[in-house]
C-alpha cells in the first residue's frame, strides 16, 4: 500500500483539537504498521522494533501539544520514529551486546531468523546491501524506495534539503547495485 | 538502475507474530489513556514563552542598571557636594554661619574675669623660647 493512498490527515488533525483520545486512536491504527516497517528495516529485530514503536507513540502523545496542524502529521510521525529507531541503533552499538553485520548469517544462528524473517535469497542480499550503507544514506534509501515518499516530504522528516537528499539516494543506489553485483 | 533493484521482488521479508498490530495498537492506547499527555504544560508554557522572556529581559537589564547605579552612586556624591561648594562663594559661607552666636560664645571666654592664671614673666619666657625678639615682646606688653 502506497502511503498517498492513506493520506491526507484533516480528519485526525482536526480531531486531535476537538477529541484527543479518540483522535490519538484513530492516529495510531493508521500510522503504527506505516511506522512500524519503517522502525523495522533500520532495526531489523522485531522486538527492538516493537520497543521503538511503542517509545514513538509515547512520545507523540507527551508531545502532541507540539504539533502545529499547519505541518504535516505524517511527516512529524515519520521524523519521531526515525529517531527513535536511530536512539536504538546508538544504544545496541554501545552495548554491542547483539551486531548484525550480515542479516544471512545472523538469522541463520537466531530464533528470530527462522520466525520472522521469510524472504528469498534475493530480498536477503537486498537488505544486507542496505545494511552496509551509512545511516543517513539507509534513511533515505528505505524511505524512498520501500515508504515511496516525496524527497520534500523527505525533507521534512529529516530535516535536510532535498538536493543532498537526492545526492544521498543516488550514492545508496550506486553501493548496493555494486554490493549487489560483486556477491 | 532500478533496473538491477527491480528484479528483486517487492516483498516485505520481514515477519511479525500473529496479530502483533491489533495488540500494540490496544497496548500503546492503554499506555497512554492512562497518562497525562504535556498539552497544557506546553501550551501555555507557549502561549506565554515570548511575555516570559521579555519579562526576564526586563528584569536583568534593571538588575544591570541598579547594580552600575549603585557602583557609581558614591562618586556621584562627591562630585554633588563638591558642585555645591564650588557654587557657594567665601561669603556666603561665612554668612551662613551665626555670627553673633560665635561673639557670644567668644565674649565668654575672652572677657572672662576667671582666665588661667597666667603672669607676665611666664609669657616672656614662653614667647623667649619660641624665638621671638624681646623688644617686640615689650612692646605687646
Amino acid at each position: 500500500m502506497k502511503l498517498n493512498n492513506i493520506r491526507p490527515d484533516d480528519n485526525i488533525s482536526e480531531l486531535l483539537k476537538t477529541d484527543l483520545n479518540k483522535g490519538f486512536r484513530l492516529l495510531v491504527e493508521k500510522y503504527s504498521q506505516k511506522l512500524y516497517w519503517h522502525i523495522r528495516r533500520l532495526v531489523i529485530l522485531h522486538e527492538d522494533a516493537d520497543d521503538a514503536l511503542q517509545n514513538t507513540f509515547i512520545n507523540v502523545w507527551k508531545s502532541i501539544g507540539n504539533f502545529r496542524s499547519e505541518s504535516s502529521l505524517y511527516t512529524w510521525l515519520y521524523s519521531i520514529a526515525t529517531n527513535e529507531a536511530l536512539a536504538l541503533i546508538n544504544k545496541r552499538k554501545r552495548n554491542a551486546a547483539v551486531s548484525i553485520d550480515d542479516l544471512g548469517s545472523y538469522f541463520a544462528s537466531s530464533r528470530e531468523g527462522s520466525t520472522w524473517f521469510d524472504g528469498d535469497a534475493a530480498q536477503l542480499k537486498l537488505q544486507n546491501a542496505i545494511l552496509q550503507l551509512p545511516e543517513k544514506q539507509r534513511i533515505v534509501f528505505n524511505l524512498k524506495y520501500f515508504d515511496e515518499m516525496t524527497y520534500e516530504e523527505m525533507s521534512k522528516v529529516l530535516k535536510t534539503s532535498e538536493g543532498a537528499l537526492k545526492a544521498s539516494y543516488h550514492h545508496a543506489v550506486k553501493k548496493i547495485e555494486k554490493i549487489i553485483v560483486s556477491d | 538502475m532500478m533496473k538491477k533493484l527491480n528484479n528483486i521482488p517487492d516483498q516485505n521479508p520481514f515477519k511479525v507474530p500473529d496479530n502483533y498490530f491489533e495488540d500494540v495498537n490496544r497496548k500503546i492506547i492503554s499506555v497512554t489513556s492512562g497518562s497525562d499527555h504535556e498539552v497544557r504544560k506546553i501550551s501555555i508554557y507557549n502561549r506565554f514563552r515570548t511575555s516570559i522572556l521579555i519579562a526576564a529581559s526586563v528584569a536583568g537589564l534593571i538588575l544591570i542598571s541598579y547594580s552600575a547605579i549603585k557602583l557609581l552612586t558614591p562618586v556621584n556624591k562627591n562630585s554633588q557636594v563638591s558642585d555645591v561648594l564650588h557654587e557657594m562663594s567665601p561669603d556666603s559661607i561665612i554668612n551662613e554661619i551665626d555670627i553673633s552666636s560665635i561673639e557670644e560664645d567668644a565674649s565668654s571666654l575672652v572677657l572672662s574675669d576667671e582666665g588661667p592664671d597666667v603672669s607676665k614673666k611666664d609669657i616672656i619666657d614662653y614667647l623667649l623660647l619660641n624665638n621671638i625678639e624681646i623688644n617686640d615682646i615689650y612692646e605687646q606688653l
